[in-house]
């Protein structure tokens, strides 16, 4: 199974890179997002993988690694909370700018294509 | 005995932030952002006493032995961090209350304090993956000062900041998640004493952990090719921000130093010719783009964020030799840079609210206003009488390289012409009379000069200091066994 | 008087005459002039002793970890030197008090010139070599305020970034040079440095500090090719020109050849490189200065031509040419002050300085003219002037050097007679000018240059006497030996010198006379001109630099982050490959049916959203497709809590996203090349690779050493007192992570407030609100069902959290899920019947919950000082001690309300604040029920 975690990671990171590349900032709001989905996934998958053997004492002798499962916990909040500021700054700048592109100089021909 | 101090720069400013909270305005605030910032000043100056009497101390965060419950280590790197953080968080709030920067939009002084919070925070922690949590704060926060009284650009700008800091983050985490599956442990010092004995099959993977975590510090610290970030989002910020985040590239910079010195020093196999040789060429670069953008700034925001730009080039390049002499040259530049690349930015911000948002604008400016300019160019280009001066001695003298050289210098002699240019066409003009700057308004820009004279005239006894400091960086062993690591220091 | 005093006497000056400056013109000069002479004193004081051969020094620790000390030292070379400095600054105070027009900024001007005065002093003075390069860069930049005084005219912001930018650069150099003779020497003490000549010389590294070192003195002291610069300085008042470019500024370079004359001297790099463009600079600005019209213009090339002079009989290396040298320094000082001092007389009378304008003054202004004639016939080296003195002197040791050498000595020597007289027939003689009312100035101008002059016809007629004692202390400092000179007007008729000095004087007449022929000749020889070239070069590097920056630094985010993916991935390959890696050895998990279902299901709904970016909605419920498979992931690799977090953190973000999607046009406009979608998708693809070979060689081995979470896992129960090891991580073992975790949370929603309010005050925004019909762009916003299903499950949904709270301990749940779950509740809400609606009756103080939240989780961490443990030690160990510690309630509980609140407090204000913006838009009128 190791190898379909490692699959996901990959394809979790290479989706959230090229979306994170666009223009505009939706896209780079949901790169972002799958980015953070892969390095969560991936911060887990350091304290190895475990069926059937949640960390919770009496429950198990062999528990699976809790502390990886604590930092993940922290790292999604952490991301929750830099996705809401990200979302709220892509909205002002779409709000002031009446457009949503990301790059700081706007109407060149590259962009256009 | 225990020293609850050490924490005091995390809680002080968080209690006085969340406290602000309850407070409909700004008048609230401002008291308790003074309060905070004055009052981390002065627990820092206590600090930094404490630590350079003693061997560093740790503090056990809830009474967990380490490596297992996360640390706060003071030693003497971290007190001055702490310190030079609060005394250029002093002058900068005095300004952003003078100039009234605090009232442009919301909720200034709690995202302040917490920004504060978040510095302090980093500083201080043993613990990698505690750093990453303060980088958050420290962040998040910043993510607020930065847009603070935004308009469209400035929002914008944020946009790209914050972008390019969540894969700063993100990065954080893979490294720090290799580091664990690798070595089983997170706390600072523990990698210190485990990393030597690696089996030679994991050094692969630990050098990719050890390469991503420098390349955290070298987005924060904004160095090449990971600084696209910088220049605009500086530029874009109000100035007091922009010049309290003068120390936040320094969190970077900070960060490589402890982990270039402690966990990955030189000598270590596992990270054999990762660091240094990578630092240097880096650093080089980005000194040599930040010297061409001072010459090519349309705009004193525009110098300043290119300034900054230089300065941590510099800041890289003296580090990248990892020995006691450059560490302690490269503490002596990180202090002059930070206070100098801060003045600048509170003058660019000074100019622009008098109308020259552009070198070439026409809009007249007071002389106090030019004589603050040139203090704090001279600063900047590390011409003598101010402290740049020493600096770049030291920085020389420690790496003595043709290369080095030819860069520090021919950046210098670049700066000098783009800072000659700005001024004599911001300040000389054919006509017009401006109106005097206020002293509330020059005060927190000539204070900072006035630092940087006394950085200048203390140069021996401060650099005496940082010898010790650089000494004690790069003989971690106190710094380890502080943490009575069960089976004792190797 | 201490060296030191001496020194630091002209910048309290400095400071004095700034003070003095609302007392009026007199007082600060007269502060100025005191300082000034009271360091000339000092200096005469010690006189007596040096003059005897001995060196007063006086020396205080500054930086010695950079070997740069506070030593200064006066010797013979420094004593001449200071005297010129201080001496000329005198009358050019004095001369500067009735120059300046009274509009001027009287007290800034003194303030700088005694700053530069100051940085002058200190170059002479300093016995350490790091000392004089702070003095030495001090003068390039007080000197940049005061050529630019004149700051509206061009010519003067141009002229002072020309000498900053030679000067300040050669000082670069410079800097390089000295820290390299500094190595060699082992010391930065000048008075080491010169009794290592030896050492110096034979030193791998001797050619380089030479070249740097000679670079930064032959930009200041301007000579060819950095000649430039010093025209076009004059663009500063006379005073300023006077000073500068007589005794001052452009003799530091002077100084610094003769003071490193013993260190340096006698090789052959040394006499091939400074003799020949000591020369060169000698010639050329001779032939210049003859065809310029400006006064200053004339006595500026003239002053090119002298420093070459000078830099010539440096270069030559022997003691008698540096003994020349340094009686021409004196000598060269005394009337090109005088001169410039003159000029600006003319200038003031005439209001020009053209001298095709000028002509028959000797009627008019009488006493300038005899002083004028007096200095200029020294420039011209006729006796029994001491200009003759001093060119005998190098023509006698040019001759020594070739026939070449002598040639182009005399011919520069032919050039000087020419210009000088030229200058000064061109100014006084000829017919009297009709409408000129001309006349000499009161005795403030002239007497500074009558003293000048006095000093020119008493050291031309005794030079022994006058110059004598100060030449040979001088030049036994700068050779190191004892130097007994013998000055006279006369050496007989032997001497080669002789006859040069004649054939230049008769052929400098000749020369003068046949100057109108030659000047058309020269008008009409294209030459290239410096200043425009430097504007040009400087401007090409400027316009090059901007190019560069905004191509680079053009704005663009995609740019940004695809360096920064780059340059991960290149830095994270190469590290891998340069390391040893053993393969892992641990057994994968057996494949099992159902997680492969999920990972298929994840899978395409992650490649469907990159292929359906474009529509908004849709692409955010495939993302929240993939947030649950990852939350399936979890639960079914023993992660209970990660699961329910994902899951509720998922819900959370979709719907918050769904709301402000609301605001935003509903597709995307494609807007990216396929060539560069294409090269996003390699990247993307290696990026990819490289993580997923990451974990997977990390999911296949074990650590290398014993896991901390071992510990927790041992102490969840024992020593936190709770049987879910994460969560007892979460709130004990590492609260404090779980400390900024929250404030994380709680900044982000102050910050999304903030920067809200900030659109809100925008007028562009509010107007771009305004257009926006919120009911358009969602569909049906608030279908009956939802509505009525949300309201019946709120109080549910809220319940549910109190229980996860709760149960937190032991159990998976916690403070922060519980959040979540009832902000959840509360967002249902507000969707399914809309902003206005919920936010009428749905108030609370959210800033306050995220404040009281930090309050809480900080006061239970705090509780444990009380009894002497560190921040956030948990209740459950010292409550133990209590009598009626029955009910499990540890502080770890509080905490965890800590958490509750905040995270509910966070999620409510981004809510509201969403709900806010709702509230401008068009539909803002009519809330729906």
């Amino acid at each position: 199974m190791e190898l379909f975690f490692a699959l996901t990671i990959g394809l979790l990171t290479a989706v959230g890179t090229y979306l994170m590349l666009r223009l505009r900032s939706f896209p780079v709001i949901l790169g972002l997002t799958f980015l953070s989905y892969a390095v969560n996934l991936f911060l887990f998958t350091a304290g190895r993988l475990k069926t059937a053997a949640a960390p919770i004492v009496g429950t198990t002798e062999a528990p699976s690694d809790p502390l990886p499962q604590a930092l993940v916990l922290t790292a999604i909040v952490i991301s929750f909370g830099m996705t809401a500021v990200m979302v709220m700054m892509a909205l002002g700048s779409y709000l002031e700018l009446g457009h949503d592109r990301t790059d700081a100089k706007t109407g060149t021909p590259e962009d256009q294509a | 005995m225990l020293n609850h101090w050490i924490i005091a720069p995390v809680l002080l400013p968080a209690v006085l932030a969340a406290l602000s909270l309850f407070a409909g305005r700004n008048a609230a605030g401002r008291v308790l952002s003074l309060l905070g910032t004055f009052g981390l000043l002065a627990i820092a100056i206590h600090l930094l006493c404490t630590a350079s009497g003693a061997e560093p101390q740790v503090y056990r965060l809830g009474d967990w032995p380490a490596p297992f419950g996360i640390t706060l280590v003071l030693d003497r790197l971290s007190a001055l961090m702490l310190l030079l953080t609060a005394s250029l968080a002093s002058l900068v709030l005095i300004q952003a209350i003078a100039t009234g920067w605090d009232q442009r939009g919301q909720r200034f002084h709690a995202l302040w304090l917490f920004q504060l919070m978040g510095l302090n925070g980093a500083f201080l922690t043993g613990d990698a993956f505690n750093l990453f949590v303060f980088f958050e704060v420290l962040l998040i926060a910043s993510y607020g000062l930065m847009t603070h009284g935004g308009t469209g650009p400035r929002i914008r700008a944020g946009l790209q900041y914050i972008a390019i800091n969540l894969v700063g983050s993100t990065l954080f985490l893979f490294a720090l998640a290799t580091i664990y599956a690798v070595t089983g442990t997170l706390n600072m010092a523990d990698l210190a004493v485990k990393l030597p004995q690696l089996p030679q099959g994991d050094h692969a993977l630990m050098r990719v952990a050890a390469i991503l975590l420098m390349l955290v510090f070298a987005i924060k610290g904004a160095l090449v090719p990971l600084h696209f970030w910088l220049p605009g989002t500086y530029a874009a910020a109000a100035g007091v921000v922009a010049a309290l985040f003068a120390v936040m590239t320094k969190v970077g910079a900070y960060a490589a130093l402890r982990f270039g010195t402690m966990v990955f020093p030189e000598g270590l196999s596992v990270t054999e010719g990762l660091i240094g040789p990578l630092l240097l060429p880096a650093g080089l670069i980005t000194l040599g783009i930040g010297a061409i953008g001072i010459l090519g700034a349309r705009g004193l925001p525009q110098i300043a964020a290119s300034a900054t730009l230089m300065s941590m080039g510099t800041v890289f390049t003296a580090m990248s030799g990892f020995t006691p002499a450059t560490t302690a040259a490269t503490l002596y530049y990180v202090i002059h840079s930070t206070f100098a690349g801060a003045a600048l930015f509170l003058i660019a911000d000074l100019a622009r609210a008098r109308g020259a948002e552009v070198l070439a604008s026409k809009a007249p400016l007071p002389g106090r206003l030019a004589a603050l300019f040139m203090a704090a160019a001279i600063a900047s280009a590390g011409l003598p009488p101010l402290s740049g001066f020493p600096a770049k001695l030291m920085v020389l003298q420690s790496q003595p390289s043709t290369l080095v050289w030819a860069v520090i210098l021919l950046g210098t002699f670049l700066a000098i012409l783009g800072l000659s240019r700005a001024g004599t066409a911001l300040f000389w003009k054919p006509e017009g009379k401006a109106a005097k700057l206020p002293l509330r308004e020059a005060f927190a820009p000539a204070a900072l000069i006035a630092a940087l004279i006394g950085l200048t005239i203390l140069a021996g006894p401060i650099t005496a200091w940082l010898a010790e400091t650089a000494q004690s960086l790069h003989n971690p062993t106190p710094y380890i066994e502080a943490h009575d690591l069960p089976g004792g220091a190797q | 008087m201490s060296p030191a005093l001496i020194a630091v006497l002209p910048f309290l000056g400095a400071l004095v005459a700034a003070g003095l400056g609302r007392f009026g013109r007199n007082a600060t000069t007269l502060g100025a002039m005191l300082a000034t002479g009271l360091a000339l004193v000092g200096l005469i004081s010690h006189a007596p002793a040096i003059l005897a051969g001995q060196g007063i020094s006086a020396s205080f620790n500054w930086l010695p970890a950079a070997g740069l000390t506070a030593s200064f030292r006066i010797d013979g070379l420094a004593l001449l030197f200071a005297g010129l400095i201080l001496g000329i600054g005198l009358l050019i105070l004095l001369y500067a008090r009735f120059y300046l027009n009274p509009q001027e900024n009287f007290p800034r001007f003194i303030a700088s010139l005694m700053a530069f005065q100051g940085a002058m002093i200190g170059i002479v003075l300093s016995d350490n070599i790091l000392l004089l390069l702070i003095f030495w860069e001090l003068t390039s930049l007080t000197s940049f305020l005061l050529i630019g005084w004149w700051s509206n005219l061009a010519a003067g912001r141009q002229g002072a970034r020309m000498a900053l930018a030679v000067t300040g650069g050669g000082g670069l150099a410079l800097i390089a040079g000295m820290l390299i003779l500094g190595q060699i020497a082992g010391s930065y003490e000048l008075s080491q440095i010169l009794t290592q000549g030896a050492l110096i010389q034979s030193s791998p590294l001797y050619p380089v500090a030479l070249v740097l070192i000679l670079l930064g003195a032959f930009t200041k002291s301007a000579q060819f090719p950095f000649h430039f610069w010093l025209p076009h300085a004059m663009a500063a008042p006379t005073p300023v020109s006077a000073y500068l470019h007589s005794a001052t500024m452009v003799k530091a370079g002077i100084y610094l050849m003769a003071r490193l004359w013993p260190a340096l001297a006698g090789t052959p790099e040394w006499t091939t490189i400074v003799a020949t463009a000591g020369l060169i600079t000698m010639f050329l600005g001779a032939v210049i200065a003859l065809f310029k019209d400006d006064l200053k213009a004339i006595l500026a090339y003239s002053t090119v031509s002298h420093l070459g002079l000078i830099t010539f009989l440096l270069g030559l290396g022997t003691k008698a040419a540096a003994t020349a040298a340094l009686l021409h320094i004196l000598v060269h000082a005394s009337f090109k002050a005088a001169l410039f001092m003159l000029a600006g007389i003319v200038d003031h009378a005439t209001h020009t300085r053209d001298i095709r304008a000028l002509g028959g003054l000797r009627h008019l202004m009488p006493l300038t003219f005899g002083l004028a004639a007096v200095t200029a016939l020294s420039m011209a080296g006729i006796p029994p002037l001491n200009g003759f003195v001093s060119k005998e002197a190098m023509l006698e040791n040019a001759a020594t050097g070739g026939l070449a050498m002598a040639l182009i000595a005399t011919l520069a020597a032919l050039f000087s007679v020419a210009y000088s007289l030229r200058l000064l027939a061109g100014t006084f003689l000829g017919p009297k000018p009709h409408d000129s009312h001309a006349h000499d100035p009161g005795p403030g101008l002239w007497l500074a240059p009558a003293l000048l002059t006095a000093l020119v016809i008493a050291s031309g007629l005794m030079p022994m006497l006058v110059f004598g004692p100060l030449v040979d202390a001088a030049a036994s400092a700068t050779t190191q030996e004892a130097i007994h000179s013998h000055l006279a007007l006369w050496h007989g008729l032997q001497t080669p010198a002789l006859w040069m000095s004649l054939a230049a004087l008769g052929g400098g007449y000749a020369l003068y006379a046949a100057t109108p022929r030659l000047r058309r000749i020269w008008d009409s020889t294209p030459r290239p001109e410096a200043k425009p070239i430097f504007e040009a070069i400087i401007n090409a590097i400027a316009k090059a630099a901007q190019r560069l920056t905004e191509a680079l630094h053009n704005g663009r985010l995609s740019r940004s982050l695809f360096a920064a993916v780059a340059t991960i991935l290149a830095l994270g390959l190469y590290a891998f490959t340069t390391g040893t890696h053993a393969p892992g050895l641990r057994e994968s998990l057996p494949l099992q049916a159902a997680p492969i279902i999920g990972w298929l299901i994840l899978s395409a709904a992650a490649l469907a959203t990159v292929r359906n970016h474009h529509n908004r909605v849709l692409a955010l419920l495939l993302t929240g497709i993939v947030g649950i498979m990852i939350s399936a992931a979890f639960a079914w690799a023993s992660a209970p809590d990660l699961a329910l977090t994902q899951i509720t953190v998922e819900v959370a973000t979709i719907l918050l996203m769904l709301l402000a999607l609301n605001f935003l046009p509903a597709e995307t406009p494609r807007d990216s090349r396929p060539l560069r979608r294409a090269r996003d998708a390699i990247l993307a693809t290696a990026a990819g690779l490289g993580t997923g070979i990451l974990s997977y060689a990390l999911m296949l081995r074990d650590p290398a050493f014993p896991r901390i979470s071992d510990f927790h896992w041992a102490q969840s129960k024992p020593g936190a007192g709770g049987t879910n090891a994460v969560n007892t991580i979460i709130v004990d073992f590492r609260g404090y992570d779980t400390y900024g975790e929250i404030i994380v949370l709680g900044v982000a929603a102050l910050v999304i407030f903030a920067l809200a309010a900030s659109v809100l005050s925008s007028k562009t925004a509010i107007t771009r609100l305004r257009g926006l019909k919120l009911a358009k762009n969602a569909g049906d916003p608030h279908p009956l069902m939802l509505v009525v299903a949300s309201r019946f499950l709120m109080p549910l949904i809220i319940l549910v959290g109190v229980f996860i709270f709760l149960r937190g301990h032991n159990l998976p749940g916690g403070g922060f899920v519980a959040g979540l779950t009832v902000s959840i509740a509360i967002l249902l809400v507000y969707i399914a019947s809309g902003f206005v609606w919920a936010e009428k009756r749905l108030r609370f103080a959210h800033q306050s919950m995220i404040g009281a939240g930090v309050l809480i989780a900080t006061a239970t961490g705090l509780v444990a000082w009380a009894m002497g443990w560190p921040f956030l030690t948990s209740g459950y160990r010292y409550l133990e001690l209590w009598p009626l510690d029955k009910i499990e309630l540890t502080t770890a509980a509080l905490f965890d309300l800590g958490v509750f609140l905040c995270v509910f407090g966070a999620v409510m204000l981004a809510l509201s604040t969403l709900s806010r913006l709702a509230q401008h838009t068009a539909d803002r009128e009519k809330p729906k029920a």
